[in-house]
């Protein structure tokens, strides 16, 4: 782990400047975009006078360099401003919802790359029997699928038909308080808590969420990972294996080991790639993350939020990857890379 | 009893076109030979003509659609072809040493080179990793790369393609094998290297005496370091015997055409071409499949040549045993 921390400095250099074009390319495509918040924010029946003290207020009035700088110079401060409809600071209003996006795509994507990594090497190995078939089949109904046509279908089967699922209202049932609030995901603070009716509920209400992540993610990994363990399993090192007489087991270990390294890296672009669908499943079941709120923000013309909310999938997206690098370094040992 | 002894091997690709109609690319059609312990062969022909494939199909290292239809392989007796896999494969690696053509790409990316040695061994023996670790310095040392023990831990991206052939060689000799099979191996490196890596090669089998394959495209390599030759057609063998009677006296027109394109290096390669493109492997013509490219084709070509026998030397043509009129 000598060479991580060095790995991790670079990395984090190269973060600033990336969170610097991210936003301010935000915040000129929301200008350049021409709708105006403040006449929104004024109402139907607002004299043209009330609109400027607003603009004026707002700093809207002001040369766009100049709306940027200010804005720039409070986000250094850790001051992403306020939202216009809730009228609370933008960083609050963020850190308070961040847990629950993260803990639905987290667990979808995790227990999509449980199930598809199996079903994808086992499809490659198996290559063209029945088993193949099948999973080929699936994942490509799971391609196919629209990301809210899933969710609403699970809820009209599991909850309306079924009921087997509580309804798509929120992360916990209506009549549980949430938990006292340590990592903001309500399952693991209500276990913290020892409040096992709660955590009972939490579980429950993850449940469909969680598994129409894991569904739109698993189509994907399981076409990824065939392909992958497919190049794998014809590439010289395993056709050399074979020619030296090795053992089936040495084999397959030597071709999981080479296949390892594309398949997480896949997975780390799945975990960020569904940051959108993830916003639309969280509409469907009322899910009250980020990803909801950024997406009524993008609707409602709340800018300070939007840039906000863009400038911390960034982050996500830079986190993510660097996971995944640090996860490579451990898998490829191989001195001498960069 | 022959170390390797070769007869009638036939190995298919069977396809099936866009109609669903069954096709089969016959790419070897009765290759055989026979190698003696303590003698190198030089398996020689163009590009296509399925030298590799006949490695391959003896190791028992085939994917569909290539299957051997046909043929015996004997190995010290025992057909190659006809044990279970498994038993191939207790034999590749141990008894059977192969040294690909590509090393780089070949070796295992992932694990250092002294894993690799000690990986082969304690497949085929029961070998403490000590041990085995030991025999790995010894054998690096034997292939002449230098600071073997550092070597051990080196991986395979840091070894030039030189130096990655010698690992390769390494690997093959490890287990002290009685057969070496080398499919080009050394098309994929310098002028220079090249020497190099045969010169080793040849002695490791000559210090051991044991058998060698060399296949390759270069009659040079053949001349100066084998003792026997193979000539390749299209999936056949069209001429054998010790190179000291082939070289001087090839029977084969194939053999001749070769061996007189280039007179001063004896190099083969896409000027080989001369006579036309290789046979359509879907359908070969019936009797000699070289009649299509050969200049002395008659209508006696249509039936199958018969084995002309002259010495220890054998050729499959009608006029084997003409003098041939292009000879100058
Ligand atoms: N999938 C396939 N279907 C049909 N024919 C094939 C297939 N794969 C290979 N062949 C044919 O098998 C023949 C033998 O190929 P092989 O690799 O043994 O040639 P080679 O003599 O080793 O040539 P080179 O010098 O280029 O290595 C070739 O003519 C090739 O066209
Ligand atoms: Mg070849």
């Amino acid at each position: 782990m000598r060479r991580a921390l060095p790995f991790l400095l670079r990395r984090l250099v190269l973060l600033v400047p990336l969170l610097f074009v991210v936003a301010l390319g935000t915040f000129v495509l929301l200008r350049l975009g021409g709708q105006d918040p403040s006449a929104m924010l004024a109402g139907p029946t607002a004299t043209a006078d009330e609109i400027a003290r607003l603009r004026a207020q707002y700093g809207l009035d002001r040369p766009l360099p100049v709306q940027f700088l200010i804005w720039l110079g409070r986000v250094l401060n850790g001051d992403l401003g306020h939202s216009w409809i809730s009228n609370r600071p933008v960083l609050a209003e963020l850190v308070d919802r961040a847990p629950a996006s993260l803990e639905l795509l987290v667990l979808g994507v995790l227990i999509g790359a449980l199930v598809g990594v199996p079903v994808g090497l086992i499809s490659a190995l198996r290559r063209g029997r029945g088993f193949d078939h099948a999973a080929r089949l699936i994942s490509l109904l799971g391609f196919s699928v629209p990301t809210y046509f899933l969710g609403l279908a699970l809820l009209l089967i599991f909850f309306y038909v079924l009921e087997w699922a509580p309804p798509g209202m929120g992360r916990l049932s209506l009549m549980l308080d949430p938990p006292p609030r340590v990592t903001g995901s309500f399952l693991l603070d209500a276990l913290f808590a020892g409040r096992w009716e709660t955590a009972q509920s939490a579980a429950a209400q993850l449940v469909l969420p969680v598994a129409s992540i894991a569904i739109l993610c698993a189509a994907p990994i399981i076409a990824q990972t065939r392909a992958i363990a497919l190049s794998v399993l014809s590439s010289p090192p395993i056709a050399y294996a074979e020619a030296q007489g090795l053992p089936p087991r040495t084999i397959a270990r030597i071709a999981l080991r080479n296949a390892a390294t594309p398949v997480v890296t896949f997975i780390g672009a799945e975990l960020v790639g569904l940051v959108g669908s993830g916003s639309l499943i969280e509409y469907v079941f009322a899910w009250g993350g980020t990803g909801q709120f950024g997406l009524d923000a993008i609707v409602k013309g709340d800018f300070a939020v939007v840039q906000g909310y863009v400038l911390l999938l960034a982050v996500f997206s830079v986190v993510v990857f660097l996971a995944v690098d640090l996860l490579v370094l451990v898998l490829e040992p191989r001195a001498g890379r960069a | 009893m022959s170390l390797l002894e070769v007869s009638d091997l036939h190995t298919h690709f069977v396809t099936r076109d866009r109609d669903d109609r069954i096709r089969t690319a016959r790419a070897l059609n009765g290759v055989g030979f026979t190698l003696q312990k303590g003698r190198i062969l030089g398996l020689v022909g163009e590009s296509g003509a399925g030298k590799s494939l006949t490695v391959t199909s003896i190791l028992g290292l085939l994917h569909p659609p290539a299957r051997v239809v046909a043929g015996r392989a004997l190995f010290q007796g025992r057909d190659l072809l006809a044990m279970s896999a498994s038993e191939r494969s207790a034999l590749r690696g141990n008894r059977i040493g192969f040294v690909v053509q590509s090393a780089k790409a070949s070796l295992d990316p992932l694990a250092r080179v002294g894993e690799q040695l000690v990986r082969v061994q304690r497949a085929h023996a029961r070998r403490s990793r000590r041990e085995a670790m030991e025999r790995a310095e010894a054998i690096l040392a034997a292939v002449s790369i230098p600071d073997p023990k550092r070597r051990l831990a080196a991986w395979p991206h840091e070894f030039s393609g030189g130096m990655a052939q010698r690992v390769v060689i390494a690997l093959a000799l490890v287990n002290e094998p009685d057969l070496l099979i080398a499919d080009e191996p050394t098309t994929a490196l310098d002028v220079t290297v090249q020497a190099q890596i045969l010169d080793l090669l040849s002695a490791a089998v000559r210090g051991r005496g044991i058998g060698a394959i060399i296949v390759t495209h270069d009659l040079g390599v053949v001349a100066q370091y084998c003792d026997d030759v193979a000539v390749m057609f299209a999936g056949s063998v069209v001429e054998q015997g010790p190179v000291a009677e082939v070289f001087p006296r090839p029977m084969h027109p194939y053999t001749q055409a070769l061996l007189a394109a280039t007179p001063e290096r004896l190099r083969l390669g896409a000027g080989l071409r001369l006579g036309g493109p290789p046979p359509n492997l879907y359908a070969l013509p019936e009797g000699c499949c070289y009649r299509l490219r050969c200049d002395r084709s008659r209508d006696v070509c249509r039936s199958a040549p018969p084995l002309a026998q002259v010495g220890d030397q054998r050729a499959a043509c009608h006029f084997a045993r003409e003098p041939a009129e292009a000879e100058a």
